[in-house]
């Protein structure tokens, strides 16, 4: 703020020029979800005061309490993983065997294999709610699980192919035949082989399914009409208050569902990045 | 370089495997294939290509579940009926306003950002993290987070510009003051993707480039348009089609800070599609519409395909 005219050459050329961007970037990013921290953790009747205060003046876990008693958001949570963890785990199966067919096989048609498989990741799936409504319907499979796991595995089975494709053109042919010479079949040295050779790739491929899922509302809010089964974004917002929008309460349950995402980006980081990046997704 | 001893066991593992189960499982290349396809096979099948039949059908149907009638052959009718209806043009319209202002939004910020992230700093993470956080976080969560933000009284958008001396604004109680919220929110939540998108690109220019461009005695701005954005190309192609469609598709964050008002004035055409399907359980008419926003990003999709094969 006080950078006055005798430093603003080094401003724009050294070390606080790139200070000063990088507080541009990491605000960007962070701001929205430190201010919902900030808002969580302050009492109701700070947050009525006028103008309003930023840092929180007497922080508070009142509102997280709040937040896990008024609703079920324990059961929103566990909803939430488990859709997206069943989701993760049968993309993951289902995009293996695809892509050790596309890598490895002799096949006719690999490449138009191929574009299907880049047509169905620019798929709008909000055109499908009618007709996927009907079939959940059809198979009593409205207000389960299996109505958001099925498509949800669809809607991350393009990219984790993808990516998967890739990580097993890479692995040495030899490793996987020396596997087969010591008697395994070609599913087993696809498994005991190539998967685990390729576990960044698989790695990479599932938190980008399990965020898919995490993240999807439009399908989990048509699909359930049974409030014990929503998942978070669509319990979170749904949450009704005595009187208005209960925005403290709401922040914190906020906070609760960003934190699980936040861990796995934090950790996975560079994996995720390079997974973005191989092949254009959705953003 | 199989060695007499190795061919020797490999032939006798063959003729070991004669029975039918162990042909099962080390079958021919060819029924290996389409054993190994047959799963995403069968999702694509039952997820996207009996639905899409369906939902051609159905478009053709009056069928209304509050009707209690079974659905009956109604030829155009249901897309006469769109055609009559304001709400459908004033959907889509903001559909197509939604995807020419935040597409293009997107991509300045995230080119402003990519440009940013790409200085070389000595830490990389924090930098990576906060362009990977906004990608992370729901759309949905996004969108109550920045209602929060844009709130009328206790929102920190009208606290800042209170600060500096202009009236707060009432956002969601104008049309116009929503839709820019709205507008806002998208660039915010999609430019951090199309950052990560470009840093990549970015990263893979030689810098070779930039010291002979240097030496020519280019400066800085024509080294950015006759280098890097050229280069930047392929990549930003990439994005910019990924974030068209998804832009057709827009739904969660105005379901979740305006619920499409005031009136229907921020409404898009998926929320009217999920309104007619869910709330009214109008499933002739939702196809109907659906059918719009098919053929729309089908157009996207075809640009694309031509696009990749262009590039060989």
């Amino acid at each position: 703020m006080n950078a006055e005219a005798p430093a603003t050459q080094s401003l724009l050329s050294g070390k606080p020029l790139r200070l000063l961007i990088a507080f541009i970037l990491v605000m960007n990013g962070m701001f929205p979800a430190l201010w919902i921290l900030f808002t969580s953790l302050k009492t109701e009747a700070e947050l009525t005061v006028k103008p309003i205060t930023w840092l929180p003046h007497a922080p508070t876990i009142a509102n997280y309490l709040r937040a896990f008693t008024d609703q079920p958001l324990l059961l929103f949570l566990f909803n939430s993983f488990m859709v997206a963890i069943l989701s993760t785990a049968l993309t993951l199966f289902v995009s293996v065997l695809a892509a050790y067919a596309l890598a490895r096989l002799q096949l006719r048609a690999r490449d138009l294999i191929l574009s299907a498989i880049i047509a169905v990741s620019t798929f709008p799936l909000v055109t499908l709610l009618v007709p996927l409504f009907e079939i959940m319907r059809a198979l009593g499979l409205l207000n389960t699980w299996v109505a958001l796991i099925l498509p949800y595995t669809v809607l991350s089975l393009p990219v984790c192919t993808l990516i998967l494709v890739s990580f097993f053109e890479g692995i040495p042919r030899d490793l996987e035949n020396s596997a087969m010479i010591d008697g395994c079949t070609r599913i087993g040295a696809l498994f005991k082989v190539v998967v685990p050779l390729s576990a960044p790739g698989v790695f990479t491929a599932g938190i980008l399914a399990f965020v898919n899922a995490w993240d999807e509302f439009l399908l989990a809010l048509s699909f359930n009409s049974n409030p014990m089964l929503r998942t978070l974004p669509v319990g979170i917002t749904l949450y009704q208050g005595e009187f208005a929008f209960p925005w403290p309460v709401i922040s914190a349950a906020l906070v609760v569902g960003i934190v699980p995402v936040a861990v796995l980006i934090v950790i996975f980081q560079e994996r995720v990045v390079s997974g973005l990046t191989s092949g254009g997704i959705k953003g | 370089m199989a060695t007499a001893s190795e061919t020797g066991i490999i032939t006798a593992h063959r003729e070991g495997a004669t029975k039918w189960w162990t042909r099962f499982l080390d079958p021919s290349e060819r029924t290996l294939a389409a054993l190994l396809l047959a799963p995403t096979a069968l999702l694509l099948s039952l997820i996207i290509v009996y639905p899409v039949c369906r939902l051609v059908w159905t478009s053709f149907q009056n069928l209304s579940l509050t009707s209690g009638l079974p659905a009956e052959f109604a030829g155009l009718e249901n897309y006469r009926l769109m055609i009559d209806d304001p709400v459908f043009w004033e959907t889509t319209w903001n559909t197509v306003l939604i995807t020419l202002i935040t597409v293009p939004g997107a991509l300045l910020v995230g080119l402003g950002l990519a440009l940013m992230a790409n200085m070389p700093f000595r830490l990389k993470w924090p930098v990576r993290l906060s362009l990977l956080i906004p990608w992370a976080l729901p759309l949905s969560f996004a969108g109550l987070i920045f209602a929060w933000f844009f709130h009328s009284e206790y929102g920190v958008v009208n606290d800042v510009l209170r600060r500096v001396g202009i009236e707060g604004i009432i956002w969601f109680n104008s049309a116009n003051w929503a839709f820019a919220a709205i507008c806002l929110t998208i660039i915010w939540k999609t430019s951090s993707f199309m950052a990560l998108i470009i840093l990549a690109g970015l990263q893979t220019i030689p810098r070779s480039l930039y010291e002979a461009a240097e030496v020519d005695g280019a400066g800085r701005f024509r080294q950015f348009f006759e280098i890097t954005l050229p280069l930047l190309k392929p990549a930003i192609v990439v994005a910019l089609i990924f974030r068209t469609i998804t832009a057709l598709q827009t739904f969660d964050i105005p379901f979740t800070m305006t619920r499409g008002g005031p009136g229907t004035s921020t409404a898009t055409l998926a929320m009217y599609i999920h309104q007619n399907t869910v709330d009214f359980l109008d499933l002739g008419y939702g196809s109907a519409l659906a059918v719009v926003m098919f053929l729309l990003s089908m157009c996207v999709t075809f640009v694309y395909l031509r696009m990749i094969r262009a590039k060989g």
